[in-house]
Protein backbone atom coordinates (compact mmCIF):
# COMPACT_ATOMS: atom_id res chain seq x y z
CA UNK A 1 0.00 0.00 0.00
CA UNK A 2 2.79 2.53 0.63
CA UNK A 3 4.47 1.82 -2.51
CA UNK A 4 1.16 2.30 -4.39
CA UNK A 5 0.77 5.77 -2.85
CA UNK A 6 4.30 6.93 -2.84
CA UNK A 7 4.23 5.98 -6.62
CA UNK A 8 0.48 7.44 -7.41
CA UNK A 9 1.86 10.54 -5.29
CA UNK A 10 5.07 11.16 -7.61
CA UNK A 11 3.10 10.34 -10.67
CA UNK A 12 0.93 13.45 -9.95
CA UNK A 13 3.53 15.47 -8.70
CA UNK A 14 4.98 14.94 -12.34
CA UNK A 15 1.94 15.04 -14.13
CA UNK A 16 0.74 18.33 -12.61
CA UNK A 17 0.54 21.30 -15.52
CA UNK A 18 3.44 23.02 -14.42
CA UNK A 19 4.02 27.15 -15.91
CA UNK A 20 6.79 26.72 -18.58
CA UNK A 21 9.26 28.81 -16.48
CA UNK A 22 9.37 26.87 -13.38
CA UNK A 23 10.84 23.67 -15.34
CA UNK A 24 14.41 24.74 -15.14
CA UNK A 25 13.92 25.07 -11.16
CA UNK A 26 12.00 21.92 -10.95
CA UNK A 27 12.80 18.67 -9.37
CA UNK A 28 13.06 15.12 -10.58
CA UNK A 29 10.41 13.56 -8.76
CA UNK A 30 10.57 10.39 -10.24
CA UNK A 31 14.39 10.11 -8.74
CA UNK A 32 13.10 11.43 -5.70
CA UNK A 33 10.43 8.59 -5.60
CA UNK A 34 13.45 6.20 -6.32
CA UNK A 35 16.06 8.15 -4.07
CA UNK A 36 12.92 7.63 -1.14
CA UNK A 37 13.06 3.97 -1.84
CA UNK A 38 16.78 3.17 -2.35
CA UNK A 39 17.36 4.73 0.98
CA UNK A 40 14.60 4.36 3.50
CA UNK A 41 13.32 1.22 2.15
CA UNK A 42 15.59 -0.50 -0.44
CA UNK A 43 14.46 -4.00 1.72
CA UNK A 44 10.75 -3.78 0.28
CA UNK A 45 11.37 -2.67 -2.92
CA UNK A 46 11.82 -5.20 -6.01
CA UNK A 47 13.47 -4.47 -9.69
CA UNK A 48 10.97 -5.89 -11.39
CA UNK A 49 8.30 -3.02 -9.58
CA UNK A 50 10.74 -0.61 -10.18
CA UNK A 51 11.19 -1.07 -14.09
CA UNK A 52 7.24 -1.38 -14.25
CA UNK A 53 6.97 1.55 -12.25
CA UNK A 54 8.80 3.78 -14.26
CA UNK A 55 7.05 2.86 -17.65
CA UNK A 56 4.29 6.00 -16.86
CA UNK A 57 7.15 7.72 -15.64
CA UNK A 58 8.64 7.72 -19.37
CA UNK A 59 4.75 8.32 -20.93
CA UNK A 60 4.32 11.67 -18.75
CA UNK A 61 7.67 12.97 -19.98
CA UNK A 62 7.15 11.61 -23.15
CA UNK A 63 11.06 10.04 -23.15
CA UNK A 64 11.74 7.12 -24.97
CA UNK A 65 10.46 3.83 -23.25
CA UNK A 66 13.08 2.08 -21.11
CA UNK A 67 14.68 5.71 -19.95
CA UNK A 68 13.29 5.86 -16.54
CA UNK A 69 13.80 2.45 -16.18
CA UNK A 70 17.87 2.95 -16.35
CA UNK A 71 18.34 5.83 -14.42
CA UNK A 72 16.00 4.49 -11.91
CA UNK A 73 17.37 1.16 -11.53
CA UNK A 74 20.82 2.75 -10.97
CA UNK A 75 20.18 5.70 -8.46
CA UNK A 76 18.61 2.23 -6.70
CA UNK A 77 21.51 0.43 -6.79
CA UNK A 78 23.66 3.67 -5.98
CA UNK A 79 22.02 4.64 -2.89
CA UNK A 80 21.31 0.93 -1.75
CA UNK A 81 25.48 0.35 -1.47
CA UNK A 82 25.50 4.00 0.52
CA UNK A 83 22.34 3.67 2.28
CA UNK A 84 23.73 2.14 5.38
CA UNK A 85 26.64 4.84 5.64
CA UNK A 86 24.10 8.11 4.84
CA UNK A 87 20.59 7.33 6.26
CA UNK A 88 21.38 8.42 9.64
CA UNK A 89 23.32 11.50 9.17
CA UNK A 90 21.52 15.23 8.48
CA UNK A 91 19.72 16.60 5.78
CA UNK A 92 22.61 18.32 4.35
CA UNK A 93 24.88 15.76 4.10
CA UNK A 94 22.08 12.98 2.72
CA UNK A 95 21.18 16.30 0.31
CA UNK A 96 25.10 16.11 -0.76
CA UNK A 97 25.36 13.05 -1.86
CA UNK A 98 21.93 12.62 -3.76
CA UNK A 99 22.88 15.52 -5.79
CA UNK A 100 26.12 13.64 -6.75
CA UNK A 101 24.21 10.29 -7.22
CA UNK A 102 21.54 12.39 -9.52
CA UNK A 103 24.58 14.08 -11.21
CA UNK A 104 25.78 10.74 -12.29
CA UNK A 105 21.97 9.59 -13.50
CA UNK A 106 21.83 12.70 -14.91
CA UNK A 107 25.19 11.94 -17.30
CA UNK A 108 24.03 8.76 -18.20
CA UNK A 109 19.99 11.02 -19.09
CA UNK A 110 22.23 12.89 -21.32
CA UNK A 111 24.29 10.37 -23.35
CA UNK A 112 21.00 8.32 -23.78
CA UNK A 113 18.71 11.67 -25.15
CA UNK A 114 22.12 12.67 -27.42
CA UNK A 115 21.77 9.30 -28.95
CA UNK A 116 18.02 9.01 -29.38
CA UNK A 117 18.08 11.98 -31.47
CA UNK A 118 17.44 15.13 -28.89
CA UNK A 119 19.83 17.48 -27.84
CA UNK A 120 19.58 18.20 -24.29
CA UNK A 121 21.72 21.08 -22.33
CA UNK A 122 24.13 19.37 -19.96
CA UNK A 123 23.86 22.28 -16.92
CA UNK A 124 19.98 21.90 -17.40
CA UNK A 125 20.35 18.26 -16.16
CA UNK A 126 22.78 19.20 -13.40
CA UNK A 127 20.21 21.82 -12.10
CA UNK A 128 17.43 19.36 -12.08
CA UNK A 129 19.78 17.41 -9.71
CA UNK A 130 20.78 20.06 -7.88
CA UNK A 131 16.98 20.83 -7.34
CA UNK A 132 15.92 17.23 -6.85
CA UNK A 133 19.00 17.11 -4.01
CA UNK A 134 17.48 20.51 -2.19
CA UNK A 135 13.77 18.90 -2.44
CA UNK A 136 15.15 16.36 -0.95
CA UNK A 137 14.26 17.12 2.46
CA UNK A 138 10.12 17.92 2.13
CA UNK A 139 9.64 15.24 -0.35
CA UNK A 140 10.97 12.93 2.46
CA UNK A 141 9.40 14.13 4.91
CA UNK A 142 5.85 13.76 2.75
CA UNK A 143 6.93 10.21 1.58
CA UNK A 144 7.38 9.55 5.58
CA UNK A 145 4.39 10.76 6.40
CA UNK A 146 2.52 8.61 3.65
CA UNK A 147 4.17 5.40 5.23
CA UNK A 148 3.56 6.20 8.77
CA UNK A 149 -0.15 7.00 7.36
CA UNK A 150 -0.79 3.10 5.55
CA UNK A 151 1.33 1.19 8.50
CA UNK A 152 -1.00 3.26 11.04
CA UNK A 153 -4.10 2.17 8.78
CA UNK A 154 -2.79 -1.39 8.54
CA UNK A 155 -2.05 -1.77 12.46
CA UNK A 156 -6.13 -0.09 13.19
CA UNK A 157 -7.45 -3.02 10.65
CA UNK B 1 7.43 -7.57 -2.05
CA UNK B 2 11.13 -9.30 -2.31
CA UNK B 3 14.12 -7.47 -1.26
CA UNK B 4 16.10 -5.45 -4.06
CA UNK B 5 19.62 -5.71 -3.03
CA UNK B 6 20.39 -8.60 -0.11
CA UNK B 7 23.89 -9.12 -1.40
CA UNK B 8 26.15 -6.78 -3.24
CA UNK B 9 26.79 -9.98 -6.12
CA UNK B 10 23.24 -9.95 -6.82
CA UNK B 11 22.60 -6.40 -6.78
CA UNK B 12 24.91 -6.29 -9.61
CA UNK B 13 23.46 -9.20 -11.41
CA UNK B 14 20.16 -7.28 -10.97
CA UNK B 15 21.34 -4.06 -12.13
CA UNK B 16 23.39 -5.60 -15.47
CA UNK B 17 19.61 -7.27 -15.76
CA UNK B 18 17.78 -3.85 -15.68
CA UNK B 19 20.32 -2.65 -17.98
CA UNK B 20 19.95 -4.77 -20.51
CA UNK B 21 16.21 -4.54 -20.40
CA UNK B 22 16.23 -0.95 -20.47
CA UNK B 23 18.52 -0.73 -22.97
CA UNK B 24 16.33 -2.77 -25.34
CA UNK B 25 13.40 -1.15 -24.64
CA UNK B 26 14.52 2.06 -25.25
CA UNK B 27 16.21 1.07 -28.47
CA UNK B 28 13.01 -0.41 -29.59
CA UNK B 29 11.14 2.62 -28.85
CA UNK B 30 13.46 5.43 -30.49
CA UNK B 31 14.62 3.04 -33.62
CA UNK B 32 11.27 1.13 -34.17
CA UNK B 33 8.23 2.77 -32.77
CA UNK B 34 7.73 -0.59 -31.96
CA UNK B 35 5.87 -0.08 -28.12
CA UNK B 36 3.37 2.60 -29.45
CA UNK B 37 0.56 -0.05 -27.80
CA UNK B 38 2.11 -0.20 -25.04
CA UNK B 39 2.39 3.56 -24.76
CA UNK B 40 -1.18 3.82 -25.85
CA UNK B 41 -2.21 1.17 -23.23
CA UNK B 42 0.04 3.19 -20.54
CA UNK B 43 -1.41 6.57 -21.12
CA UNK B 44 -5.09 5.69 -21.03
CA UNK B 45 -4.52 4.07 -17.44
CA UNK B 46 -2.98 7.47 -16.47
CA UNK B 47 -6.16 9.33 -17.31
CA UNK B 48 -7.50 9.63 -13.67
CA UNK B 49 -3.99 10.62 -12.58
CA UNK B 50 -3.96 12.94 -15.32
CA UNK B 51 -7.45 14.46 -14.94
CA UNK B 52 -6.81 14.45 -11.32
CA UNK B 53 -3.68 16.83 -11.34
CA UNK B 54 -5.80 19.50 -14.10
CA UNK B 55 -8.03 19.59 -10.74
CA UNK B 56 -6.14 22.79 -9.02
CA UNK B 57 -5.63 24.57 -11.96
CA UNK B 58 -9.05 24.55 -13.02
CA UNK B 59 -10.49 25.05 -9.24
CA UNK B 60 -7.83 28.15 -9.78
CA UNK B 61 -10.00 29.03 -13.39
CA UNK B 62 -12.77 29.02 -11.93
CA UNK B 63 -12.30 30.89 -8.95
CA UNK B 64 -10.45 33.72 -10.41
CA UNK B 65 -13.95 33.70 -12.91
CA UNK B 66 -15.82 33.72 -10.40
CA UNK B 67 -14.14 36.90 -8.28
CA UNK B 68 -14.34 38.81 -11.68
CA UNK B 69 -16.73 41.30 -11.48
CA UNK B 70 -19.85 41.94 -13.62
CA UNK B 71 -18.41 44.84 -14.94
CA UNK B 72 -15.31 43.37 -16.15
CA UNK B 73 -17.30 40.67 -17.84
CA UNK B 74 -19.40 42.76 -19.74
CA UNK B 75 -16.68 44.56 -21.31
CA UNK B 76 -14.59 41.26 -22.22
CA UNK B 77 -17.67 40.56 -24.07
CA UNK B 78 -18.33 43.89 -25.54
CA UNK B 79 -14.88 43.44 -26.99
CA UNK B 80 -15.78 39.79 -27.97
CA UNK B 81 -18.69 40.66 -29.68
CA UNK B 82 -16.39 44.09 -31.63
CA UNK B 83 -13.94 41.57 -32.46
CA UNK B 84 -16.67 38.76 -33.70
CA UNK B 85 -17.79 41.85 -36.33
CA UNK B 86 -14.42 42.21 -37.28
CA UNK B 87 -14.18 38.44 -38.07
CA UNK B 88 -17.10 38.01 -39.94
CA UNK B 89 -16.46 41.08 -42.23
CA UNK B 90 -12.98 39.38 -42.83
CA UNK B 91 -14.42 36.40 -43.38
CA UNK B 92 -16.87 38.08 -46.38
CA UNK B 93 -13.62 39.37 -47.77
CA UNK B 94 -12.35 35.80 -47.75
CA UNK B 95 -15.06 34.41 -49.04
CA UNK B 96 -14.54 36.67 -51.94
CA UNK B 97 -10.98 35.92 -52.08
CA UNK B 98 -11.09 32.49 -51.94
CA UNK B 99 -13.70 32.38 -55.24
CA UNK B 100 -11.48 34.33 -57.34
CA UNK B 101 -8.62 31.71 -56.49
CA UNK B 102 -10.77 29.22 -57.22
CA UNK B 103 -11.76 30.82 -60.41
CA UNK B 104 -7.80 31.95 -61.76
CA UNK B 105 -7.12 28.13 -60.44
CA UNK B 106 -9.68 26.87 -63.02
CA UNK B 107 -8.02 29.28 -65.67
CA UNK B 108 -5.46 27.86 -65.35
CA UNK B 109 -5.76 24.42 -65.26
CA UNK B 110 -4.25 23.92 -61.36
CA UNK B 111 -5.70 21.29 -59.18
CA UNK B 112 -8.29 22.99 -56.26
CA UNK B 113 -6.28 22.87 -52.89
CA UNK B 114 -8.50 20.51 -50.36
CA UNK B 115 -10.59 22.29 -47.84
CA UNK B 116 -9.25 22.10 -44.74
CA UNK B 117 -11.20 20.08 -42.17
CA UNK B 118 -9.88 22.18 -38.93
CA UNK B 119 -11.04 20.19 -35.23
CA UNK B 120 -10.61 22.71 -32.35
CA UNK B 121 -8.74 21.15 -29.35
CA UNK B 122 -7.25 22.47 -26.13
CA UNK B 123 -3.83 21.71 -25.29
CA UNK B 124 -4.04 19.97 -21.77
CA UNK B 125 -0.60 20.10 -20.73
CA UNK B 126 3.09 20.36 -22.00
CA UNK B 127 5.58 17.91 -21.20
CA UNK B 128 7.13 18.49 -18.06
CA UNK B 129 10.94 17.41 -19.51
CA UNK B 130 12.50 20.76 -20.63
CA UNK B 131 14.16 18.91 -23.93
CA UNK B 132 11.20 17.44 -24.89
CA UNK B 133 8.41 19.52 -26.87
CA UNK B 134 5.21 17.56 -26.66
CA UNK B 135 1.46 18.94 -26.15
CA UNK B 136 -1.34 16.76 -24.66
CA UNK B 137 -4.34 18.24 -26.85
CA UNK B 138 -8.32 17.27 -25.05
CA UNK B 139 -8.87 15.41 -28.74
CA UNK B 140 -7.90 11.71 -29.65
CA UNK B 141 -8.97 8.98 -31.92
CA UNK B 142 -12.56 9.41 -31.08
CA UNK B 143 -12.56 12.44 -32.62
CA UNK B 144 -10.97 11.51 -35.73
CA UNK B 145 -7.48 12.74 -35.00
CA UNK B 146 -4.93 10.51 -36.43
CA UNK B 147 -0.93 10.41 -36.42
CA UNK B 148 0.97 13.05 -38.76
CA UNK B 149 -2.13 15.33 -38.84
CA UNK B 150 -0.67 18.94 -38.48
CA UNK B 151 -1.94 21.07 -35.43
CA UNK B 152 -1.90 24.38 -36.23
CA UNK B 153 -2.96 27.72 -34.19
CA UNK B 154 -4.35 31.34 -34.70
CA UNK B 155 -0.71 32.45 -35.00
CA UNK B 156 0.96 29.65 -37.43
CA UNK B 157 1.82 26.25 -37.60
CA UNK B 158 2.29 24.44 -34.07
CA UNK B 159 3.57 20.92 -34.61
CA UNK B 160 2.17 17.49 -35.99
CA UNK B 161 0.40 14.65 -33.91
CA UNK B 162 2.71 12.06 -33.35
CA UNK B 163 0.71 9.36 -30.81
CA UNK B 164 -2.87 9.26 -29.99
CA UNK B 165 -5.01 8.11 -27.64
CA UNK B 166 -8.92 7.52 -27.39
CA UNK B 167 -9.49 10.59 -25.62
CA UNK B 168 -6.54 12.95 -26.47
CA UNK B 169 -3.05 12.76 -28.38
CA UNK B 170 0.12 13.92 -28.16
CA UNK B 171 1.58 16.41 -30.53
CA UNK B 172 4.98 16.82 -31.12
CA UNK B 173 5.86 20.97 -31.81
CA UNK B 174 8.23 22.11 -34.50
CA UNK B 175 10.54 23.01 -31.89
CA UNK B 176 11.83 19.87 -30.82
CA UNK B 177 15.05 18.02 -31.56
CA UNK B 178 13.92 15.57 -33.82
CA UNK B 179 11.49 17.62 -35.82
CA UNK B 180 12.12 18.43 -39.25
CA UNK B 181 9.87 20.11 -41.55
CA UNK B 182 9.52 21.46 -44.94
CA UNK B 183 9.70 25.22 -45.44
CA UNK B 184 10.27 27.62 -48.08
CA UNK B 185 10.96 31.86 -47.61
CA UNK B 186 7.28 33.72 -47.91
CA UNK B 187 8.80 36.18 -50.34
CA UNK B 188 12.12 34.32 -52.72
CA UNK B 189 10.58 31.23 -52.38
CA UNK B 190 13.95 29.79 -51.02
CA UNK B 191 13.16 25.88 -49.98
CA UNK B 192 14.79 24.59 -46.61
CA UNK B 193 14.39 22.22 -44.01
CA UNK B 194 13.32 23.60 -40.49
CA UNK B 195 14.58 21.95 -37.62
CA UNK B 196 13.91 22.23 -33.93
CA UNK B 197 17.16 22.46 -31.86
CA UNK B 198 15.12 22.31 -28.21
CA UNK B 199 13.70 25.38 -27.38
CA UNK B 200 10.33 26.88 -27.76
CA UNK B 201 11.48 30.22 -29.01
CA UNK B 202 14.01 29.00 -31.79
CA UNK B 203 13.70 26.84 -34.84
CA UNK B 204 16.82 26.63 -37.12
CA UNK B 205 17.45 26.64 -41.27
CA UNK B 206 20.72 24.81 -41.84
CA UNK B 207 23.37 24.27 -44.73
CA UNK B 208 21.59 26.97 -47.02
CA UNK B 209 24.11 28.35 -49.85
CA UNK B 210 25.83 31.31 -48.55
CA UNK B 211 24.47 33.50 -51.74
CA UNK B 212 20.99 32.77 -50.12
CA UNK B 213 18.08 35.45 -50.44
CA UNK B 214 16.71 35.92 -46.91
CA UNK B 215 16.86 38.67 -44.54
CA UNK B 216 16.21 39.55 -40.95
CA UNK B 217 12.11 40.02 -40.87
CA UNK B 218 11.51 37.53 -43.80
CA UNK B 219 7.91 35.05 -43.07
CA UNK B 220 8.79 31.53 -43.13
CA UNK B 221 5.90 28.93 -44.28
CA UNK B 222 5.52 25.46 -44.86
CA UNK B 223 6.14 24.26 -48.60
CA UNK B 224 3.93 21.74 -48.45
CA UNK B 225 6.67 19.17 -49.91
CA UNK B 226 6.41 14.87 -48.38
CA UNK B 227 2.51 16.19 -48.45
CA UNK B 228 1.94 16.13 -44.63
CA UNK B 229 1.28 19.50 -44.44
CA UNK B 230 -0.52 22.09 -46.70
CA UNK B 231 1.51 24.55 -48.37
CA UNK B 232 1.36 28.32 -47.20
CA UNK B 233 0.60 27.98 -43.25
CA UNK B 234 2.56 30.32 -41.65
CA UNK B 235 6.12 28.82 -39.53
CA UNK B 236 8.43 31.38 -38.08
CA UNK B 237 9.58 34.56 -39.29
CA UNK B 238 13.20 34.89 -39.66
CA UNK B 239 15.24 36.38 -37.16
CA UNK B 240 19.35 35.93 -37.93
CA UNK B 241 21.23 35.51 -41.45
CA UNK B 242 24.39 33.57 -40.00
CA UNK B 243 27.20 33.78 -42.89
CA UNK B 244 30.33 33.12 -41.80
CA UNK B 245 33.70 34.05 -43.37
CA UNK B 246 35.24 31.38 -45.61
CA UNK B 247 32.21 28.81 -45.04
CA UNK B 248 30.16 27.50 -47.54
CA UNK B 249 26.86 27.39 -45.91
CA UNK B 250 24.50 30.19 -44.24
CA UNK B 251 22.59 29.60 -41.45
CA UNK B 252 19.39 31.11 -40.45
CA UNK B 253 17.54 31.44 -36.85
CA UNK B 254 13.88 31.93 -36.82
CA UNK B 255 11.41 32.22 -34.32
CA UNK B 256 7.91 30.52 -34.24
CA UNK B 257 5.20 32.63 -35.08
CA UNK B 258 2.68 30.90 -32.55
CA UNK B 259 3.51 31.22 -29.09
CA UNK B 260 4.25 27.77 -27.99
CA UNK B 261 5.05 28.03 -24.40
CA UNK B 262 1.58 30.10 -23.73
CA UNK B 263 -0.54 28.43 -26.52
CA UNK B 264 -4.03 26.61 -25.16
CA UNK B 265 -6.19 26.73 -28.10
CA UNK B 266 -4.85 25.05 -31.41
CA UNK B 267 -6.40 23.21 -34.16
CA UNK B 268 -6.04 20.03 -35.89
CA UNK B 269 -6.29 19.47 -39.45
CA UNK B 270 -8.25 16.40 -40.02
CA UNK B 271 -8.06 16.74 -43.88
CA UNK B 272 -5.07 15.65 -44.17
CA UNK B 273 -4.59 11.80 -43.73
CA UNK B 274 -2.93 10.30 -40.41
CA UNK B 275 -0.15 7.67 -41.04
Amino acid sequence: MTFGLTWLLTLLLIAFPYPSFLLFVLPHFGYLYVTWWGLMRNYQLSMTLLLVSSLPVDVLYGTALGLHGLLFASIAYALTLLGPSIRQVNWLRQSTVIFVVLMVASAISYWVRTLTGQSPEFYILLLQALFSALFWSPIRWLYDFLAQYTRDSEVQR
Amino acid sequence: MRPLFSETSVAAVRLIVAVIFSVATIFIDSRFDALTLVRQAIKTGLWPVEQLSFLPGKLVGELIQWSQSQNLIVQRLESIALENQRLKTEQLKLHSLRAENAELRRLLGVKERVNERLLQAQIERLSNDPFIHRATINRGLLAGVMIGQPVISADGLVGQVVVTYPNTADVLMMTDATHHLPVQVTRTRERAIAVGVGRMDRIELRNLPDTVDIVPGDIIETSGLGGRFQPGIPVAEVKEVIRAPGQPFAWVVAEPLAPLARLSLVMVDLSKGGS
